[in-house]
């Protein structure tokens, strides 16, 4: 009964930071000094020279409005997004790509950014927190030493840097791997998929370094202290096998701290994803992130921050829900 | 019989080494509770790391060893050096402080079996596991739990369980009920006792409370500064304290109705850093003379089993 109270009033909490991101997500823009309608006008004006009289400006402007929906007050236009938003997920078209709808952009462009940094956040920090556990159990011993000192040599560098160095490096110095991704549309065959594996290898190769090193110092520091702890002695002195006592003494108590921060890369991927796919030019959302807002494409803007909104609150919820799986000594009251 | 022959066990630190445990060498009869006791620092706790082979940096043997009186399987007899392999079989060990000494995230029955390596009959075990906590006085369930679902005295009784469920013959217990209350402290001594009767091991009980070694104890061990200065059967020791350090400690125990004010021990035990010459509890003693600054004391045994390590061992007879 608890537990169903419990989960209700999460979800509920839930609920509200959607509302006010996506809130806060749809005021934000109008402060741009960039304008969709005013952008389009002036492109028509440009190519159409003095053939367009004032009045049609305006009524083009007018009808432009209508047809973006940014007519009527702040207020109703407001009210009118958050029923179509929260209620049926419908952005509306693309103002700088009309009449395609923001939802068929993001469609397109998620799959590429889900797999590149799913795969490279839980790559790192399986790598990272393996290596971390190695580092802080045995500690003092000469070869995961050497993994530890990579770790803290990765971890100060900014990311920026990490995969500009990757990009001189393996595709201009000695280009193995594409400056650019450039994928052929297509069905998908295996050789599609070497072709999207060599694409990605760059900028994922840059995203596990750059989280690598920070999962193995935060592993190494809980590992060691943990290994300090009065039942790992005890499991010691029981007779417990090493690896028993690595895995389920040391890992399964020094993991808890990782595994929220985990959660969190995963709502932040999206973060990530902007600086890494500007880079590496990589067609994913971080890309139509700034595609959308250099054109002042409300739309878009709203469609892809809402999204990573939604991300970022849904991994902290899943966490939250989750947690008690990994530590037990966690109740809901 | 175990046989501490001539134990010098040292802590390497910066500045160097220094033995925490110096020369003791005892005779320990099996199926006895013994009683050690003396003041923090004296190496009490690094006597029973020794004993249970639990050698490893910092703390090293530095001569003498230990003979647990049983053999391995190819009859060779068992001693410091292979006594690891018989860690929780035939030596156990209950740790002061039951409360952080479970593993918070995983089930206890889990903890029971994870140090056996031929675990096949793991169900098996565990059935008998909840038969055996049962007697004990806990509920079956108490091992399916977390450890934090359980109160401090069933914590504690779960430790005694896992130390007494292969009926081992030695039991090391260091102070092993000092995080609990009073009432608590007595169920968990009371089990220990009659867990003893029953299975007839042997049982180091190290304590600071010198009414538990009276109640407990067959045998008392006391020390002072790493060395061992009395040994003896607990009634001996109490009634007729042959070193002045023990009659000191058991003379500042308080008795229900006498309304004289005790006293402790005036002063405080010698650093082990310093140049120790004579007795090292000279500087402490009332009866002190110059020989016993200049002259160390040996452990000699003055009637039958009772020993001591004073020069002026007569004036007590």
């Amino acid at each position: 009964m608890n537990l169903i109270k419990y989960i209700a009033g999460r979800v509920g909490v839930y609920l509200m930071v959607l509302f006010t991101g996506i809130t806060i997500i749809f005021f934000v823009p109008r402060f741009m000094p960039s304008d969709p309608v005013e952008g389009y006008i002036g492109r028509m004006v440009y190519q159409a020279g003095q053939t367009m009289s004032a009045e049609d400006v305006e009524q083009l402007r007018e009808s432009l409005r209508e047809l973006y929906g940014l007519k009527g007050s702040l207020l109703s236009q407001y009210i009118s997004f958050i029923r179509r938003a929260l209620i049926s997920w419908d952005f509306g078209p693309s103002l700088a790509g009309y009449p395609k709808p923001v939802s068929e952009y993001i469609a397109t462009a998620l799959p590429w950014t889900l797999g590149l940094l799913t795969t490279t956040t839980v790559l790192a920090w399986t790598l990272g927190n393996l290596v971390g556990l190695l580092a802080g159990f045995f500690h003092g011993n000469r070869i995961t030493t050497v993994l530890e000192v990579i770790g803290v040599i990765l971890y100060p560098i900014p990311y920026y840097i990490l995969a500009l160095v990757l990009i001189i490096l393996l595709a201009y110095v000695w280009p193995v791997f594409p400056l650019s991704t450039t994928i052929m549309p297509g069905a998908l065959t295996i050789r599609k998929l070497g072709e999207i594996f060599r694409n990605s290898f760059l900028p994922g190769m840059a995203l596990i370094l750059a989280g690598f090193g920070w999962n193995v110092l935060g592993m190494k520091a809980m590992a060691y202290a943990t290994k300090e702890e009065p039942f790992v002695t005890y499991a010691r002195l029981k007779g417990t096998p090493s690896f028993t006592i690595m895995f389920h003494y040391v890992f399964r108590n020094a993991m808890l701290p990782q595994i929220t921060a985990l959660a969190l890369h995963m709502g932040m991927i999206f973060n990530g994803a902007v600086l890494t796919e500007m880079l590496f030019s990589y067609p994913g959302v971080g890309s139509l992130i700034r595609y959308a807002i250099g054109n002042g494409d409300y739309n878009l803007i709203y469609g892809t921050l809402s999204l990573s909104i939604v991300a970022v609150a849904t991994a902290a919820l899943i966490v939250d829900l989750l947690y008690p799986l990994f530590d037990p000594r966690i109740r809901y009251r | 019989m175990i046989r501490l022959k001539n134990l010098v066990a040292k802590y390497t630190t910066v500045r160097g080494q220094v033995a925490a445990v110096d020369g003791v060498h005892l005779e320990v009869p099996d199926g006895i509770i013994l009683g050690v006791a003396g003041e923090s620092g004296c190496g009490k706790t690094t006597l029973m790391k020794v004993i249970y082979g639990d050698i490893g940096f910092p703390l090293s043997l530095a001569s003498g060893s230990v003979e647990y009186g049983f053999c391995t399987e190819r009859g060779e007899p068992v001693t410091t050096t292979n006594i690891r392999d018989y860690w929780f079989k035939r030596i156990s060990y209950i740790p002061q402080s039951s409360m952080s000494a479970l593993n918070p995230v995983i089930r206890i029955n889990r903890q029971f079996v994870d140090f056996r390596r031929n675990s096949k009959r793991e169900a098996d075990i565990l059935d008998r596991v909840r038969q055996y906590v049962q007697e004990l006085g806990l509920p079956a369930e108490a091992i399916d739990a977390y450890p934090h679902q359980l109160s401090g005295g069933m914590r504690q009784r779960i430790m005694v369980a896992m130390a007494t469920f292969f009926h081992p013959d030695i039991i090391l217990a260091d102070e092993p009920t000092t995080a609990l209350d009073v009432v608590v402290q007595k169920g968990i001594l009371l089990l220990l006792m009659n867990l003893q009767e029953k299975m007839k091991n042997t049982i180091f009980l190290v304590s600071h409370d010198m009414g538990v070694h009276y109640q407990i104890t067959h045998r008392m061990l006391i020390m002072y500064a790493a060395k061992a200065v009395e040994y003896g059967d607990t009634n001996a020791v109490f009634e007729r304290p042959l070193h002045p350090y023990t009659r000191l400690l058991i003379e500042s125990l308080p008795t229900i109705g006498d309304t004289q004010t005790r006293q402790g021990v005036a002063g405080r035990p010698p650093s082990l850093w310093s140049d120790l010459r004579g007795c090292r509890f000279a500087d402490r003693c009332p009866f002190a003379r110059e020989i016993c600054r200049m002259e160390e004391p040996q452990l000699r045994e003055y009637c039958a089993g009772h020993m001591a390590a004073c020069h002026f061992v007569d004036r007590f007879m």
